[in-house]
């Protein structure tokens, strides 16, 4: 499979590619993570969020016109976690410079750490209760990264129009929602 | 409200230089444009955050398995030995188990055939046009459920032949309780002073068959242990005595 295919399905969230990156490249990270003394439940923590990061910079489009493999990308991001991972841990100061081969890698991705304020609470609260329809185009737009003409086509409407006024509803109908429980 | 399009295309990243300042411009100055622009910018922050939970539950989900899967194969040595030879005695014990001790329904599978034709010889050169031949003719040919609805049209109904072959159609088609109804009455009944007075003792041969079929191992004793206490040494008495055997 091409590598963009690749991207394109880590976009669009397909669960047999997230397990197949998966498990072709935990070994030789947990095996990586050792050399720093990270237990095999942490360095699996730090490899699973490591995938997340994957995903959110081939929806950035970072991994556009990629030099090397998608698993060495990967690999480059887990890497950068572990030592930032160690170095909080150990507390001591790391000599070993950061050399990437990658550019664009995202260091410092913070996945879990941002709290949501009281409105993004409420709408997280009520955003389930929307139609799957409207799920998956807000999920779509606002997370995949992908635009009105490509959303037109992934979920076959039968024009971008539709899926404007459809995708207007559903901001409209979670706003009306969210101001209920306010 | 318009302008709409703007908040779209910052969202997708095409805002051309001119439009940003516009866009600026509508932040500062437009609440409403403002109120619809930080809506729709939390509800990004919190599709990003469920999205990631979603996946991050997936990829837990794959490492669990996998944690599970290595423990398996990783089991010590000598358990999987441990394991090697409880399964070869396991598999010895059903050997000797299948041979030596036999389960009822083995019992039955090995005892049952459906008794010859003793009734109507059937003579494929010159064949007759009778519903009695007819149905013998399909019983033959192992042809039950056509068998079962000839025997039903003969017209005298009395014979205990009838009721004895259609139970021999029934226990062929795996349906023992129906045979049992049928067998019943011409077993208990006093020795049949018809033309087939065999059919009495040999009732109570396929009778304890089809205990054996439906479970009902008692019943099947006692119906072995009438064949096994007759008078004369026949070769049903000696394969009752074997039965017995097993079933006690």
């Amino acid at each position: 499979m091409g590598e963009d295919k690749i991207i394109r399905l880590l976009r669009l969230g397909d669960n047999a590619t997230f397990q197949k990156i998966y498990i072709e490249n935990r070994r030789p990270f947990i095996k990586y993570a050792k050399k720093f003394n990270v237990d095999e439940n942490e360095a699996a923590d730090i490899y699973q969020d490591s995938i997340i990061a994957l995903r959110e910079n081939a929806i950035e489009g970072k991994l556009n016109n990629l030099e090397s493999n998608i698993s060495t990308y990967l690999f480059a991001i887990a890497k950068n976690k572990i030592y930032r991972f160690h170095r909080e841990k150990s507390k001591l100061s790391f000599d070993e410079d950061l050399t990437l081969n990658e550019k664009n890698i995202e260091i410092d991705v913070d996945l879990f750490g941002k709290k949501l304020t009281n409105e993004q609470e409420v709408l997280r609260t009520w955003f389930p209760k929307l139609g799957e329809r409207c799920k998956e185009v807000l999920n779509l737009y606002y997370y995949q990264g992908f635009n009105l003409d490509e959303i037109t086509q992934i979920l076959n409407y039968s024009s971008k129009q539709v899926l404007k006024s459809q995708k207007s509803r559903c901001v409209k109908k979670l706003k009306e929602l969210c101001r209920k429980k306010i | 409200m318009k302008n709409l399009d703007l908040i779209d295309k910052y969202f997708s990243n095409t805002l051309s230089p001119q439009e940003q300042m516009v866009f600026n411009d509508y932040i500062q100055n437009n609440e409403e444009f403002k109120s619809e622009f930080l809506f729709q910018k939390d509800l990004k922050e919190v599709i990003t955050s469920n999205q990631r939970e979603d996946l991050k539950k997936t990829l837990q989900g794959f490492e669990k398995d996998l944690q599970w899967k290595s423990r398996v194969f990783n089991l010590p040595k000598k358990w999987l030995i441990a394991a090697s030879i409880c399964l070869f005695l396991g598999l010895g014990f059903w050997y000797v188990k299948g041979n030596f001790f036999p389960s009822d329904k083995q019992l039955f599978v090995t005892n049952f055939h459906p008794y010859r034709n003793i009734v109507e010889p059937i003579e494929r050169d010159s064949p007759k046009q009778t519903i009695k031949y007819k149905a013998f003719l399909a019983y033959e040919n192992e042809n039950y459920y056509k068998a079962i609805n000839l025997f039903n049209s003969i017209k005298n109904q009395n014979d205990s032949f009838i009721s004895f072959y259609k139970a021999m159609c029934y226990l062929s088609l795996d349906k023992p309780t129906e045979a049992i109804g049928l067998l019943l009455p011409i077993a208990t009944s006093k020795k049949d002073n018809g033309t087939f007075k065999n059919f009495h003792e040999l009732s109570n041969w396929y009778l304890g068959l089809a205990y054996l079929k439906n479970n009902e191992k008692h019943k099947a004793i006692s119906q072995f242990s009438i064949i096994a206490n007759l008078p004369e040494n026949t070769c049903m008495k000696e394969e009752a005595e074997k039965i017995l055997k097993f079933l006690n």
